[in-house]
């Protein structure tokens, strides 16, 4: 059962936060939040599933994780009705460790490597490098200590910071509809993350809010803050020593202007909703999951700018 | 473990310091800086293609366009508080050419930096400059004439110039087309043009705005005033448009034909 729940927790976290991130306005965006969301899914999945069921000895444990996610999009290369649509592809492979500090709190590192490609008219461009590193801090607030309650709850907050270690570069926004085509923001961005599971036996739902402050970078560019929510029910199999957790819900993300030299970029603000569906499956220290979001609604970039789908897969290791 | 959570809140102090250090952005702006006006020729909401695209205007007449070329003149920056600034009648004229990389924007240096919210120019060679004579007119006479628009000394320039082909449901066979604007014996249908621009210029040393404009040239025969290729078409031997009386109503076309789609401040 502990490892269930762990298992679980693990689980929740991942496709609760795993892709909530990705915008297609901003790339580096996605990462942060990724960065963000992967810290809050660990951190949620850990420390809640842990934590709630009473196996202390999970939170001492640390994690360490690897996740590729694709991002595809399809951009309007130009300004005009009969400019070609691009296609944009990225590509993560994400690190990530969390290190337990105390029963309640943990913090959480993101190493993202990113590479990406778009066909744009004048040929294909690509960019490929270390992303923005981010750091958090989460903080249990609530948690159902009882085994024998109907519903058990979780509630946990977190803040942290985006590191500017990805390159920016100004000549990557320059003529393109897609003014996220960039390896990091060049800005310190600033996370709030907010997580709530509740479950009731092998059921569970998932949600979680984040919000992410950006600030301007050296270029004086100013990526748009970020608030992103989810909703993710999964419901755990446990078959002997092995676990398997279908997932399935939805995402949204909402990106307000950029802004360059204290003035607002036109058509960057924008917003999409996802459906997602996933599963991961565990089995003694390891756990795989597999996760897909694909587009409800979208206006991004005003309507010059589409999601097409996103895509991961990770593995996972307890230390 | 605790060190850890203390680094961790060291570092977002840190970066919360750093950040609040470098928003201090109330920059003195001095110097002079440079300015791109880049004209994109479309045909409605279409980016124009030689040649190949066939545009159709509200008289069903089908045009595909083989040559544009405007002369842009005179180019008047204005401020937000109304100021504004002239650029140098000297070097002030310049031509537009959909064929080549240099006739699609032009970079204008030396100017006071600043935050420009309008830009207005010229279509065309003002008649007082004209009046300078031949020896008056420095380079660009000859770079005019280069560029063919110009008539004769004494006709004048060629403001502006469209060509290509057309067919319509009453000349069903590619027929040829030129539209020529200069003056004539009666009007002299140089026109200026005021553009709000949706974004503020920029003006820095170290920063060039890129004023991007888009000329729609389906305005020429089918803007506030229709003209019809077919109407013009003198014995089938194509639609020339040089002179009469629709150079004065296709010059109030080309004052509407322009429209600032962004600015780009890097």
């Amino acid at each position: 059962m502990k490892k269930i729940f762990v298992l679980l927790t693990f689980i929740i976290g991942f496709s609760a936060f795993s892709f909530t991130e990705k915008d297609s306005i901003s790339v580096f965006t996605f990462k942060r939040i990724e960065m963000m969301e992967d810290f809050d899914c660990d951190a949620c999945g850990c420390s809640a599933s842990g934590g709630s069921m009473g196996f202390s000895s999970m939170l001492n444990n640390n994690f360490v994780g690897l996740r590729y996610f694709k991002q595809s999009y399809t951009s309007r290369d130009g300004i005009f009705a009969n400019s070609p649509w691009i296609d944009e592809n990225f590509n993560t492979i994400q690190a990530w460790a969390r290190i337990p500090v105390t029963e309640k709190i943990q913090i959480s590192a993101l190493v993202p490597y990113h590479f990406h490609e778009r066909q744009l008219t004048a040929g294909t461009q690509s960019i490929e490098g270390l992303g923005d590193i981010t750091v958090m801090g989460l903080y249990t607030i609530y948690e159902t200590k009882k085994d024998s309650t109907v519903f058990t709850h979780k509630v946990n907050i977190g803040g942290g910071v985006k590191i500017p270690t990805g390159q920016f570069k100004e000549i990557n926004n320059l003529g393109t509809i897609n003014q996220s085509f960039q390896l990091g923001t060049g800005s310190w961005d600033f996370p709030l993350v907010s997580e709530y599971v509740i479950k009731h036996k092998n059921l569970g739902l998932n949600t979680t809010l984040n919000y992410i402050f950006k600030t301007e970078n050296s270029k004086n560019y100013q990526y748009g803050d970020q608030f992103n929510y989810a909703g993710t029910f999964f419901y755990l199999f446990d078959a002997n020593k092995f676990q398997i957790v279908p997932q399935a819900g939805i995402a949204g993300e909402v990106y307000q202007t950029n802004i360059q030299h204290g003035l607002d970029v036109p058509n960057t603000a924008g917003d999409i909703l996802f459906g997602k569906f996933g599963i991961e499956a565990g089995k003694d220290k390891f756990s795989i999951g597999v996760n897909a979001m694909l587009p409800i609604s979208q206006n991004l970039s005003n309507g010059n700018m589409e999601a097409n789908y996103r895509w991961s897969i990770n593995l996972n290791y307890t230390l | 473990m605790k060190n850890i959570l203390y680094k961790a809140f060291a570092i977002a102090a840190l970066s919360i310091s750093l950040i609040s250090c470098s928003n201090d952005d109330s920059e003195n702006i001095s110097g002079n800086g440079k300015i791109t006006l880049k004209f994109d020729n479309a045909f409605g909401a279409n980016d124009l293609i030689l040649n190949t695209q066939g545009n159709t205007t509200s008289n069903n007449e089908v045009l595909k366009i083989s040559l544009v070329k405007y002369i842009v003149s005179n180019v008047v920056f204005t401020k937000a508080d109304g100021s504004t600034y002239v650029y140098p009648k000297s070097k002030s004229y310049f031509i537009a050419d959909e064929a080549t990389a240099a006739g699609q924007q032009f970079q204008l240096s030396d100017i006071p930096a600043g935050d420009y919210t309008k830009v207005k120019f010229g279509i065309g060679v003002d008649e007082e400059q004209w009046k300078l004579g031949a020896a008056g007119q420095g380079d660009f006479l000859a770079q005019a004439d280069d560029a063919g628009m110009m008539w004769s000394w004494a006709a004048g320039y060629k403001f502006f110039a469209l060509e290509g082909n057309f067919t319509s449901p009453t000349v069903t066979a590619a027929t040829p087309f030129m539209i020529h604007t200069g003056k004539t014996g009666t009007d002299y249908n140089y026109t200026e043009v005021t553009l709000d621009l949706p974004t503020k210029a920029l003006v820095r040393t170290d920063i060039t705005p890129a004023i991007h404009i888009i000329t729609d040239l389906s305005k020429v025969i089918d803007g506030p005033n229709k003209i019809k290729l077919s109407d013009n078409n003198m014995g089938g031997m194509g639609a020339m448009i040089m002179g009469g009386a629709n150079l004065p109503i296709i010059t109030q076309n080309i004052n509407t034909m322009f429209r600032v789609d962004h600015v780009h401040n890097d």
